[in-house]
């Protein structure tokens, strides 16, 4: 099943993501971390990518979640798809790669950032593979502040009744938005129990545990139910570095020298303990 | 042209399997036919307009033609953004329809009606945007958004007022179309519904003329300018907001290459305010033809053409 020869260390992932935002002085850094482990076991697993980013049957990634681009482009960068040059002058003047979704981007499948518009457009994508009798399977990234959105649930309704069993939702729950906690700002209650009414085959899991979201997407993707999957992803926000975890200032906070290198530190201590 | 809107959409679904209609729950008697003969060339998406377009972004993107129907005053106003990022950044080929565009729904108020969808539209890059009178410009206008791979808004406005061309026009791109000739100082541009209307107040200006706009975006420059050289004063006629349509597109281009006098015809920049019948509401907003003849005199006492 595996499409990259690449490994997609969480360590290795999360330092380059650190390295655009330092270079470019970008925020969103911490809604970038909380999906790693995500785009990881999707690009090592299970993303057939085919003959590259235009390939008709390759299967979809979508990022509905914009906000945690960095991450997709870290993963880009070990596909090789980005050079090393993309990375070191992220956000600079003049350059393609944007703080948010763009779909000019190869490997990038839609704009977002305007949240909720991912998933309708994965739907689309989902029944059009469908129609064409295709194998092709889309991944939809949802953020859970992102479900604030009326059009998510739309789409859920249409996945739903449209059948679209080569849909699998993974939403990064990661417990923040913008302003503060999804429990205070809006509290969305129980999101498997939500996707469950609206016709999904839906379980919770560890978000960061590589082999269990391995697992579960694969259970999932090879079910018999006949309509839409979602995973509820408990992930943490600024995962992989002890002062952004949990503390939604790494929304909008910039890196600075000290915090860098304390950030990398911290990194580079992790991926002693990796094995593969 | 209803019938020939109709008529159109099954030709090019007959003839290409990719051609998707994709509806919000609209189009109850319209699309009778179309759903007995390609009920799997048929999708109705729900009352759920937002995820309609985005689901249509995903079926260009792999490779269909939707044709998203919806009446005028949710598609393109309630989903401008998914036309923005799903749909126009991307150039996709997803044909709109924008049914009962202007005041059609006179009884229903404003939530119904849309006077603000091309204004709306015109600053999108690479949206395309026609507007056709009669249904022989409706089917030559449904032939040329088949044959556009882009995005392409179709405002279908009021539709039983009848032909005033004799056969389906050549059709292109920016292009005014010739309705009737005339080097007399006063030139009307209309564009849908207003046609007809436009036709029968030239009657009343000895030697003006008339053309017809269908394609509101692009509007060709060299094409305006050449049509307006021969006249003093310029007159628009639209079922839409004063703001930011044909009027607005004229003056636009004419300001800059080639000054004149333009009287721009359409709904003042008001909300329709009572209900009543079409002929009533036009009325209203001052687009029917006693009051339009007024403002046409007020203009040219203001700028004489003798």
């Amino acid at each position: 099943m595996s499409a990259a020869s690449t490994d997609y260390i969480s360590a290795n992932l999360r330092r380059t993501i650190l390295r655009m935002a330092y270079s470019g002085s970008t925020v969103h850094i911490a809604c970038a971390f909380s999906l790693v482990e995500i785009l990881a076991v999707l690009y090592r697993q299970h993303l057939r990518l085919g003959s590259g980013p235009k390939d008709p049957e390759r299967d979809y990634l979508i990022l509905s979640k914009g906000h945690g681009v960095m991450a997709q482009y870290a993963c880009l960068h070990e596909l090789g798809w980005l050079s090393e040059k993309h990375i070191q002058d992220y956000c600079t003047d003049g350059t393609a790669l944007k703080g948010l979704s763009d779909a000019d981007v190869p490997g990038l499948e839609v704009n977002s950032g305007s949240l909720g518009h991912g998933l309708a457009v994965g739907a689309g994508l989902a029944m059009g593979a469908l129609r064409r009798g295709t194998s092709q399977k889309v991944y939809a990234i949802l953020g859970d502040g992102e479900c604030n959105e009326g059009s998510i649930w739309e789409a859920l309704l249409f996945a739903s009744h449209f059948r679209l069993t080569n849909l699998l939702v993974i939403v990064d729950a990661n417990g923040y938005q913008a302003m503060g906690s999804t429990a205070e700002v809006m509290n969305m209650g129980s999101l498997e129990q939500k996707f469950t009414a609206f016709g999904f085959e839906a379980c919770t899991i560890d978000g960061h545990d590589e082999a269990l979201l391995d697992k579960t997407i694969t259970r999932l993707v090879k079910s018999s139910f006949s309509g839409p999957r979602a995973i509820i992803a408990r992930t943490v926000k600024g995962k992989g570095v002890s002062f952004m975890e949990g503390s939604n200032l790494w929304h909008y906070s910039r890196l600075n020298e000290k915090t860098y290198q304390d950030a990398l530190a911290e990194l580079e201590k992790i991926e002693v303990g990796v094995s593969r | 042209m209803r019938n020939a809107f109709s008529s159109a959409l099954i030709a090019a679904a007959q003839a290409d399997e990719r051609i998707l209609l994709v509806t919000g729950d609209h189009g109850y008697a319209l699309f009778d036919e179309f759903r007995h003969r390609f009920p799997k060339q048929y999708i109705n998406a729900g009352i759920a307009e937002q995820n309609m377009v985005g689901v249509a972004a995903g079926l260009a993107k792999s490779g269909f033609r939707p044709v998203v129907y919806a009446l005028s005053a949710f598609i393109p106003i309630r989903v401008l953004e998914q036309i923005k990022l799903d749909v126009c950044c991307e150039e996709l080929p997803v044909l709109f329809i924008g049914d009962g565009a202007g005041v059609v729904y006179s009884t229903l108020g404003v939530s119904h009606q849309s006077t603000e969808d091309v204004a709306a539209l015109r600053a999108l890059p690479q949206v395309r945007i026609l507007s056709p009178a009669d249904a022989h410009e409706m089917k030559a206008a449904m032939e040329l958004a088949f044959a556009t791979p882009a995005p392409v808004y179709l405002r279908m406005g009021k539709s039983d007022l009848g032909q005033v061309h004799s056969s389906p026009p050549k059709l292109e791109w920016g292009r005014l179309l010739p309705v009737r000739s005339g080097n007399g100082p006063l030139v009307f541009i209309a564009t849908g519904s207003m046609l007809n209307l436009a036709v029968k107040l030239a009657e009343e200006w000895p030697g003006s003329a008339v053309w017809s706009a269908p394609s509101l975006k692009p509007l060709d420059t060299g094409s305006l300018v050449s049509v307006c050289r021969p006249h003093r004063v310029v007159v628009t006629l639209e079922e839409h907001n004063v703001i930011g349509g044909l009027g607005g597109a004229v003056a636009e281009i004419l300001s800059q290459e080639h000054p004149l006098p333009v009287c721009r015809i359409g709904v003042p920049d008001q909300y329709s305010e009572l209900c009543g019948s079409y002929s009533y509401l036009m009325r209203e907003h001052g687009l029917d033809l006693n009051s339009v003849r007024a403002q046409v005199h007020a203009f040219t006492k203001k700028h004489p053409v003798a």
